[in-house]
């Protein structure tokens, strides 16, 4: 009888626990390793979750935790050593009894600002793994849970209103077993696009693009000497900067730009090509399909356009496929690294 | 003569900086190193050697080389990559023998990561070997090329250092220098693609698939395919990444099995695009035909028996 009282004593409080949980909640930090270009100047760049007492207006609660005060650490990540969590909930009486706490998650949560109401697609090892939609204020959150401890290369890009794709950021992150890392502050590059692809010296040409609403955007055009040019963005992120070629050279140039709010800066944008010469060619409005890469045609760069081109590695190309590797890898007439290092840079997942 | 020597050491002064300063410069290149310190290795002793990538600020999207070692000495064991930054293996890193000297053992890899990878300390894979006799010898890595993720595929400086050890029955000390931790959690979860291109597999549609393992790293993956959801009879094949289909209708249901070295395994399904009809399924058959024959039995007995009673 005595021991039929223990275990129903035993089993309320085991019920209550359950019905009641999370008791405890258990959290992890990011643990970037490496310098950081910049920590400790106070902006918040690319890679830094935090710099010094620039916090990124986040706080305990954003990361997670109930309350207490967020820092930063020397290598620009947060410090929640000095947050807290939530007490456990009153169990409803019964008193005493041991409490089983349950197996925690391991899992990633990702956030940070894209461009407004963009889909953000982050990819785990190279693979797509969560999709967001960011909001009106260009800023998006995005869990991902079932991982296991270890290292793993997250990326994430962002597609603007016209389906222009900004280049793959990757964060290689060691992910704690029984933890959430948190990575915050991602600040995806703007995406940027040229109304001309051929423009005649001393005209303007149009570069414009979709970021952060009201961010300050840099445009840099390089030639012998690189030039800046700054503009802002409007309320839905979109900036237009029209840029005079008169001090260009003929020939081939390049236009890159990044974004800067609220103390963060984002990387450089992938740099875009165009021709100074003798008359001017308008160019062909952004598509949706990576501009190399896509052997299969889809529209996306991933495994599939992996083993296509992993079945023609060291071998005689057919002539179709001869074709398609002119038109989309470096036209070498064979697969080696070089084609699948193109192959990397244009991935989509 | 003092003002001459005072010269003499200026210049000398002069003359190291710039020496310093001018190989100072490949200092900024990618290094590829290792993290095994021990360079004296008891006889007889297993140990694990480390293979990282300092990509020293740049932006390393593809990596090739060749790992030499001599064969005399070492014992090829094992490789394991299950933390490796690289995502994509065009050629996973494995054993043969040297392609010219024949006492030399190579391991060939090769492979990708999307969006490229900056950082000083990136597990590219893991060799395991065990010392097998007494001597001095070197592992090193040729031909070794590292190309930028500037979407050129630009290749880059790379510095890779030798590692040379010696072996000796002399040294004391344990036999085994493997860390022995156990993989309990199975491979990553993945989604596996059906596909097909006209220049690829003769136009046949094809299965992509690819996970990782964080523990112990990936050991096979295996593939079954079936036109049935219960009965399923079709044996599990052991498989590559890409796999040709059997089925090229696309009626069956196809199942990915990843299985990591400590035996741990994850299985992903993708339903077939053309599933049989109901009638064209033998299953449905089955229950019908079950079906009916409990309803006649129901009749002839059961509702008798309640009739008369």
């Amino acid at each position: 009888m005595k021991v039929l009282l223990i275990l129903f004593v035993i089993f309320i409080n085991f019920r209550g626990a359950v019905l009641t949980r999370p008791v405890f909640a258990i959290s992890g930090t990011v643990d970037i390793t490496g310098t950081v270009p910049g920590c400790g100047d106070g902006v918040i760049q690319t890679g830094e979750s935090c710099d010094g007492s620039n916090l990124n207006s986040q706080t305990c609660s954003s990361q997670g935790f109930s309350g207490g005060t967020l820092t930063c650490n020397a290598n620009c990540t947060f410090n929640t050593s000095q947050c807290t969590t939530a007490p456990p909930p009153p169990s409803g009486g019964g008193g005493g009894g041991g409490f089983i706490a349950p197996p925690s998650e391991t899992a990633a949560v990702f956030s940070g600002r894209a461009y407004p109401k963009s889909t953000v697609t982050l990819l785990k090892d190279a693979q797509i793994a969560a999709t967001a939609i960011a909001g009106s204020d260009a800023a998006f959150s995005m869990k991902l849970s079932g991982l296991s401890g270890g290292n793993y290369i997250f990326a994430i890009y962002g597609e603007d209103s016209k389906g222009n794709r900004s280049s793959l950021l990757t964060f290689p992150t060691s992910v704690t077993s029984g933890a959430t890392t948190y990575v915050s502050g991602i600040f995806i590059a703007p995406t940027i696009a040229t109304d001309k692809s051929e423009v005649k010296r001393g005209d303007n040409i149009a570069i414009f693009g979709q970021s952060v609403p009201s961010a300050e955007i840099t445009i840099a055009v390089s030639s012998e000497d690189e030039f800046f040019g700054k503009t802002a963005a409007d309320k839905s992120g979109a900036y237009l900067y029209n840029f005079d070629t008169a001090p260009l050279d003929m020939g081939q140039h390049f236009t890159k730009s990044k974004a800067a709010r609220d103390g963060a800066i984002s990387s450089f944008s992938k740099a875009i090509s165009f021709m100074v010469g003798t008359k001017n060619i308008f160019a062909q409005l952004p598509t949706k399909c990576p501009a190399k890469a896509d052997l299969n045609g889809d529209c996306r760069v991933n495994l599939v356009d992996f083993s296509i081109a992993a079945y023609w590695y060291k071998r005689p190309l057919s002539a179709a496929f001869v074709q398609k590797e002119t038109e989309s890898l470096n036209g070498d007439g064979k697969i080696n690294l070089i084609d699948f290092s193109i192959m990397a840079f244009y991935w989509t997942g | 003569m003092i003002k001459n020597q005072k010269l003499k050491k200026y210049f000398v002064m002069i003359l190291a900086s710039s020496a310093l300063l001018f190989m100072a410069a490949p200092v900024f290149a990618a290094e590829i190193f290792y993290d095994f310190e021990i360079k004296e290795i008891k006889v007889g002793t297993e140990f694990e050697i480390g293979i990282f990538l300092n990509t020293e600020k740049e932006n390393i999207n593809a990596l090739e080389g060749i790992v030499r070692f001599p064969a005399e000495l070492l014992e090829f064991k094992k490789i394991r990559d299950g933390n490796s930054i690289i995502n994509f293996w065009i050629e996973r890193p494995r054993e043969r023998q040297g392609t010219g000297d024949k006492e030399q053992g190579e391991v060939v890899f090769s492979g990708i990561t999307p969006g490229g990878y900056t950082g000083t300390k990136g597990l590219l894979f893991s060799l395991v070997f065990q010392a097998k006799k007494e001597g001095q010898g070197t592992l090193g890595i040729q031909q070794a090329k590292a190309l930028l993720n500037d979407g050129q595929g630009t290749q880059t400086q790379l510095r890779v250092s030798d590692f040379q050890f010696s072996i000796s029955e002399q040294i004391p000390g344990s036999l085994s220098l493997v860390p022995g931790l156990k993989d309990t959690e199975p491979p990553e979860s993945f989604m596996p693609e059906i596909a097909s291109d006209p220049d690829a597999f003769e136009g046949k549609r094809f299965l992509v698939f690819a996970t990782q393992d964080k523990g112990s790293g990936i050991s096979y993956y295996e593939v079954k395919e079936t036109r049935q959801r219960i009965l399923v009879f079709s044996k599990w094949v052991e498989a590559e990444s890409p796999y040709i289909l059997q089925d090229q209708e696309l009626r069956s249901y196809v199942f990915v099995k990843a299985i990591d070295k400590d035996g741990n395994a994850r299985i992903e399904k993708i339903s077939p695009k053309n599933p049989l009809r109901w009638y064209e399924n033998y299953e449905n058959w089955i229950i019908v035909i079950v079906g009916l024959a409990a309803a006649y039995a129901f009749r002839k007995f059961l509702w008798k028996k309640y009739i008369r009673a």
